[in-house]
Parts: C-alpha cells; sequence; structure tokens
C-alpha cells in the first residue's frame, strides 16, 4: 500500500501549491487546513443534497424495504404478509432456482478467466511498438461501447441460428452443423463468447498497467537469459498483479449480473430449456411474471451475500498473491 | 469497495422497483372509491380517460381512429391512449395495480381478470348496464365469461374458437391433400407422420405439424371434448394427474420418432412459429390469428379447419379474445363505461377493427365488416359462423394464476421436447406449480 499512500501524499501535495500560487496565498509557511466554518459545512450538505436525497430514496430505502419483503409473502395485489424465513427455505427446494445459480457458477468460473486471459493477451500485443497502434487499440476497443446494448445481443442471436455466420463457419471445418440458439448445450459457449468479446474495458486497463512495469526490469531479466515466457511470468505478471486483481473483482460482480443479453437472445424465458436462465432473469420472471415479489426479494438478497462474500474471500487471498510496488516483505 | 456498492444497487434494481411500488402502496392505501350509482355521462364538464391496450402498431392506428370517433361523439371527453407489446403490459399493469392508478378502460385477458377481480381492481359494470353500457346484443354465454361471482368485472370485444390452419402452397409442393375436416386426434398425428415423412426431402425440411401438446389451451380442448371442466369453483385444477399424463404420453411416439417440428428449429424461428417460416404444414392455434400467420407465412393461401375431435365428442367453445375492464378507483365510471359501449358496440369501430381482435362479439358491428372474398376476414368470419354448432361447451374459465401455471406448461412443453423430463414428471412439476399458484391463497 505504500506506493499508493505516497502517489497521493506527492500529488496532494503538488494541489495544494499549485492551489496556494493561484490564490493569494492565505497562509503562510505552507500551513494546511483553513479553518471550516459552519456555514461551509451547511453548503456542503446542501450540495450534496441531490446525491443524499437520491441514495436514501432510491438506494437505501427500497433496499431496506425489500430486506424486509424477502421475509413476506407479497404479489403486488394484496398487502405483504409475514412469513419469516419461508421464502429462502422455499429457494433451496426449487430445482429452477437451483438451475439458475448453476449457470450463473458456470457463467462466471468459465467466462471471467477466459475474458481476462483474452483482455491480457490483446493488451500484451498492443503493448508492443507497432505503426498505427492507436488505431488498433480503438478498434479492439470498440465492441465493448456495444457490446452491453440490446442490438447487439440480436445480432448475435442471428449470428449463431441456423445458416448463421457460425454455422456457416462449423460446416467449412466439416463440424456436425445447426445452429447454437436452439440447442441448451450450445448456449452457454455462446453467452460466454459474447462476454469474452467485449474484453475491451479490462484491455484498457491492463494496457495502463503493462506501460507502468519499467523496462529496465524486463531489460535486466533478459540480460540474465530469462526468454520471453519467463519474463512475462516472472516480472510482468507480478508486476501486473494489482491490475489484475481490480479487474478480477470487477468482471466477477459484473458477470453475477448478468441479465439483458440472455433476455433478449432467449426471447425473455431463459430458454431453451431453462440453458440461460441467468439469476437475476430468474429473479426478474419471479418478481414481474409470476409477481412473488416476497421471493425475488429474498433471492436478491442471497445474491448480495453470495456476492459479499466472494468479495471478500477475493480480498482475503490477495494478500498472497498481489504484489505493490514498494511493498517489502 | 465503492464497486461493490454499484453492484449491490444494480442487482437491487429489480427489487428497489418492488419497493418502490410498496411504498406507494402503502401511501395510497384505501384511496378514494369512485361513487357507484351509474348515472347518463356528464356532458357540462371536461372529462379525461386513459386507455390503454397491448399489441402493435397495427392495433395502435386502429384504436387511434376509432378514439377520434369516440371524441367526436363526446366533444367534452379526452381520452390518453397507451399501448404496450403483452409482457410489458402485465408488468405495468400490476405495478399500476399496487399503486391503486389502473387506467380508467383497460385491456383484459380471459387469463387475468380472475387475479385483478378477486384483489378488487376492476369496477363492477353491472350498474352501468342499461344506463352507459349496452349488452342487450350479446351472447349470454360470452358475456358470462367477463363475470367472476356474479359480478361483471370486464365486457368481452370479441370472440375466437381454436382452429387447424394448414398451409396449402407447401401441400401443393409435397402433393399431400389437406387433413380432412373431423379427423380424430389420432388420425392428426398418422397425418402429421405421413407429411414429415413426405417433406423431409424437401429444402427446407417440411413437418406435418408443431409439438401442440405444451400449449395448455389445446389440452383444455382436449379434456373438453371428453366432457371434462378443467378447473373448480376454487380455482384448483378439475382433472387428474393421470389425465395429464395420458396427454402428454399420447403424443411421445412422435416426440421420439422425431416427426414434429424440432423444438430447437422452433426456439431458433421464434417469435415466429414453424408454419410462418413456411416449414410445417399445420399448427393448430386460435382463429383469429389466421392473419399474423398469413402475414408471417407470406400468402393469405391458408385454410382453417375445426381442431380434431375427440373419441367422446367434437364440442368447441368459444373465448373472449379480449375483455375491456376499467379501474375500481376510476373517477369517471360513468365515461369509462360509455367509451366501453362505443369500443364494442359501435358499427364503425367494428369495421375499424375488423377480425385483427378476432370476430366482433356484437352482430352490429360484425355485420359492419366489409367482407372480401377469398380475405383472412371473411375466412375467420366463415370458420366461426359454422363452427357455432359444435360451440356447445361453456367457455372454460381460467382460474386466478393461470397465466403462471399456463407459462409453466409451455415450459415444460419445452423440457419434455429436449427430452428432460418424462410424461410423469411434466405431470408432477405442473401439478406443483399448479398448487403454489393457482387459485390465489
Amino acid at each position: 500500500m505504500s506506493a499508493t499512500t505516497t502517489e497521493r501524499g506527492r500529488q496532494a501535495g503538488r494541489g495544494s501549491a499549485r492551489g496556494a500560487t493561484a490564490s493569494s496565498a492565505p497562509a503562510r509557511g505552507g500551513a494546511t487546513k483553513p479553518p471550516r466554518s459552519r456555514a461551509d459545512t451547511r453548503a456542503g450538505y446542501a450540495f450534496l443534497s441531490p446525491w443524499l436525497l437520491g441514495f436514501v430514496l432510491l438506494t437505501a430505502g427500497p433496499m431496506l424495504m425489500s430486506l424486509y419483503l424477502a421475509f413476506t409473502d407479497y404479489n403486488l395485489f394484496r398487502a405483504p404478509e409475514f412469513v419469516g424465513i419461508d421464502n429462502f427455505t422455499a429457494l433451496f427446494a426449487d430445482p429452477r432456482f437451483l438451475k439458475s445459480a448453476q449457470v450463473t457458477a458456470i457463467y462466471v468460473l468459465v467466462g471471467v478467466p477466459v475474458k481476462l486471459a483474452a483482455a491480457l493477451a490483446v493488451a500484451a500485443l498492443l503493448n508492443a511498438k507497432h505503426r498505427g497502434q492507436g488505431a488498433y487499440r480503438s478498434m479492439f476497443y470498440a465492441p465493448s461501447l456495444i457490446g452491453a446494448s440490446v442490438s447487439v445481443a440480436i445480432v448475435w442471436r442471428a449470428m449463431f441460428i441456423d445458416d448463421g455466420v457460425a454455422d456457416q463457419i462449423q460446416q467449412l471445418f466439416g463440424f456436425p452443423a445447426g445452429g447454437w440458439v436452439g440447442d441448451p448445450s450450445m448456449t452457454m459457449p455462446m453467452m460466454i463468447l459474447l462476454a469474452v468479446w467485449q474484453f475491451g474495458a479490462p484491455m484498457v486497463i491492463f494496457l495502463a498497467g503493462l506501460k507502468q512495469i519499467p523496462a529496465e526490469l524486463l531489460e535486466a531479466a533478459a540480460v540474465d537469459g530469462a526468454g520471453p515466457i519467463r519474463r512475462f511470468l516472472s516480472v510482468t505478471l507480478p508486476m501486473l498483479s494489482p491490475v489484475l486483481f481490480f479487474n478480477l473483482l470487477l468482471e466477477t460482480i459484473g458477470a453475477f449480473q448478468v441479465f439483458s443479453s440472455a433476455f433478449i437472445i432467449s426471447g425473455g424465458t431463459g430458454g431453451p430449456a431453462d440453458s440461460t436462465l441467468f439469476y437475476t432473469f430468474y429473479l426478474y420472471l419471479k418478481g414481474f411474471t409470476e409477481f412473488r415479489m416476497g421471493y425475488a426479494s429474498a433471492m436478491a438478497w442471497v445474491l448480495v451475500l453470495v456476492v459479499g462474500i466472494i468479495t471478500a474471500i477475493l480480498f482475503r487471498t490477495s494478500r498472497a498473491w498481489v504484489h505493490y510496488t514498494g511493498d517489502v516483505r | 469497495m465503492v464497486r461493490t456498492r454499484t453492484t449491490i444497487r444494480t442487482a437491487l434494481r429489480a427489487t428497489a422497483i418492488a419497493a418502490a411500488g410498496a411504498l406507494t402502496l402503502s401511501a395510497c392505501a384505501g384511496g378514494s372509491a369512485a361513487s357507484t350509482e351509474a348515472a347518463p355521462v356528464a356532458t357540462d364538464r371536461d372529462i379525461e380517460l386513459s386507455l390503454v391496450w397491448w399489441g402493435d402498431d397495427d392495433r395502435a392506428a386502429r384504436y387511434e381512429e376509432a378514439v377520434t370517433l369516440f371524441e367526436e361523439k363526446y366533444p367534452n371527453i379526452d381520452v390518453q391512449t397507451q399501448f404496450q407489446a403483452w409482457d410489458d403490459y402485465w408488468t405495468a399493469r400490476t405495478t399500476e395495480a399496487a399503486g391503486q392508478t389502473l387506467p380508467d378502460v383497460f385491456q383484459m385477458d380471459l387469463a387475468y381478470i380472475h387475479q385483478y377481480a378477486s384483489n378488487n381492481q376492476l369496477l363492477d359494470l353491472s350498474s352501468q348496464v342499461g344506463v352507459n353500457l349496452e349488452t342487450g346484443d350479446y351472447d349470454e354465454t360470452l358475456l358470462g365469461s367477463g363475470s367472476v361471482n356474479g359480478e361483471q368485472f370486464g365486457i368481452p370485444t370479441s370472440t375466437n374458437t381454436l382452429g387447424m390452419f394448414y398451409h396449402q402452397d407447401l401441400l401443393d409442393e409435397l402433393g399431400v391433400e389437406p387433413p380432412a375436416e373431423g379427423l380424430t386426434w389420432d388420425e392428426y398425428d398418422a397425418w402429421i407422420r405421413e407429411v414429415s415423412e413426405a417433406g423431409a426431402d424437401h429444402d427446407p425440411q417440411v413437418y406435418g405439424g408443431t409439438d401442440y401438446t405444451g400449449a395448455l389451451w389445446i389440452f383444455i380442448q382436449w379434456l373438453v371434448q371428453q366432457g371434462k371442466v378443467p378447473f373448480a369453483e376454487d380455482g384448483s385444477p378439475a382433472f387428474d394427474k393421470a389425465d395429464l399424463v395420458a396427454w402428454v404420453e399420447r403424443t411421445q411416439p412422435l416426440r421420439d420418432d422425431g416427426v414434429f417440428f424440432p423444438v430447437e428449429r422452433a426456439k431458433q424461428v421464434e417469435p415466429l412459429t414453424a408454419m410462418q417460416v413456411g416449414q410445417a404444414a399445420t399448427e393448430i392455434t386460435w382463429d383469429n390469428m389466421l392473419a399474423g400467420y398469413a402475414a408471417g407465412a407470406g400468402t393469405e393461401n391458408l385454410g382453417l379447419l375445426p381442431v380434431p375431435t375427440g373419441a367422446e365428442g367434437s364440442q368447441q367453445f368459444w373465448k373472449p379474445s379480449m375483455l375491456l375492464s376499467s379501474s375500481a378507483n376510476t373517477q369517471e365510471p360513468d365515461a369509462a363505461a360509455a367509451l366501453i359501449d362505443f369500443l364494442v358496440n359501435d358499427p364503425e369501430v367494428g369495421s375499424i377493427f375488423g377480425t385483427s381482435k378476432g370476430v366482433p362479439a356484437v352482430p352490429a358491428q360484425k355485420d359492419a365488416m366489409e367482407l372480401a372474398d377469398g380475405s383472412i376476414d371473411e375466412k375467420i368470419v366463415t370458420y366461426e359462423e359454422e363452427m357455432a354448432d359444435r360451440v356447445t361447451a361453456e367457455t372454460p374459465l381460467p382460474a386466478e394464476g393461470y397465466g403462471v401455471v399456463e407459462a409453466e406448461f409451455k415450459r415444460l412443453g419445452e423440457e419434455l421436447a429436449y427430452g428432460n423430463v418424462t410424461p410423469a414428471e411434466f405431470a408432477d412439476q405442473w401439478f406443483q406449480s399448479a398448487e403454489a399458484n393457482l387459485g390465489g391463497e
């Protein structure tokens, strides 16, 4: 952590120095905090109020309400009826809930590593010195700008139906032909491909991380006789681990929430045969087509808990494999 | 950790909306009820009504035309319109119901009327009959489909009944005769098998029919032909698990032999159907869908036959293709009733809509349609006139929660087609869902 702290300290110093020259230096000798008046505090809260109001009314309030609803039977028509933990026990006896948890788990466990690997590989390529590298970077980032949109899901569906692009490529290589959209065993690869294809965001972050690695470290390793693979594993990866950790966290949490692409591709059913029934999707079906809001709220809180626990585990294990420059161990 | 907070927020968006709905509910609980006495609609003050329906652009254009006529007749009434596609429509209505803000007039479906009525969301239109609303021209059975426990919560606009469509052009290409009228279910299955064999080498491959097992309404039709009633008074299924197993098992050989249009393909051509993409020769569905099928198939050369018959009978039933209901909280019950009256009775409205919502329920509207020979409208009207003798069964009223168990029936039908469940598992799982969802509490 020391590296970031010093960095932040340095920036703060620079900031105040600039401030001092811009305004007519209120305090001499680099005195730091100006005394904060009550009026300032009030003004601060006034400026914060749009966000605070939004937070309380649109986020915290509804969250608390949903926590209450999770313990009720509520169909939007009748007043919620308190049922204790019935919703939670019902969840684990519901085969479709278990199926949705399984589908989501596979998506996270396979999709996230593959996406990160693709992002890192492309970032490494784009880090090399070539002509027109800027243009390549823009091109590789483009899918991420449009990837989450409804139109891409529709295009994706069109690519993977019978005689779609994917089918034609399969035929070219002599694989048994057929679209993926109607085949329950092929929809998951299709969904993962869609996710992987949008590797732009982690790629940009990886690229920034790669640029930060001092060239002299790699040169020194090369002089010591390390080949490219050795240099990557022993120098690049450890130096990149904070960025890797950040991306892993972001992508894992993001993958748990996949919804819209599955919604479009399966036509709002989670099919075929529940093979794209992602967790948030089943939550939506329970809440907004069956109108079992209590059950859906219980599902939402189980998801919050699970994502929270996984995030905590990632942070815990990160101590073992994430190296920050300047750490002394 | 900032990111985590964002995540929780996003993950909970759905529940947040739910909770927001709940807050509204508590805020508005016990909202003002409209006056109960029906009086002729006021003409001395400005009135604003909301009118909401599900459907596509085509239907919207027709509604706008009808509303313009209504506003000409009642210059002091301004009608605000809105429409959504089927799924979004019910999401929006349910949220409004929680907030006691349902529209003054809105389309209702048989699958949902029980749920809305028994939760006191709908206006009882009985007192409006004879004042602002005329129902004298209605068939009693049909009008009865809009009443729950003796109170009139919906007025049917039009009727439909199940029918079997066949694709004449496709059958000509294969050199197969269309199915004969009055086939039994078993004979129909044998015919499908024959056509699928004839169409095996066709490019693209053509099948005799689609797997109809997962359609709850067709199952109900099959039960009705055996003289059975699908739902009991309390909304629970009135048939046995054995009936359902028998229904699923009787088509199992066709699935095993790949005679039906394959589910893998069906999922891919959605939202079109096999017949609309010219790969199945027949399909059983509601007769008013014929126009949509013709548009999808790109030919009007489609035939319409009665559904196959059972060993014990060939009776069919009318289903209101949709109803019009009014919110229990409407401030303008008289004007709302007048709008419903205008939409179901006015002859000009009848000619505006044609059979796009089904055959108009009221003769004055039906007679106002201009039927060109051989047109889709004409085919549907002729079919329903011929069917009148066979429609001897009362409309089987779906129970509260019908929409959910119907979707479950369809989902299990797909699982069945993929070979993931056996007929017995199909029946077990559906009955579980029925127990949890049918008949409210």
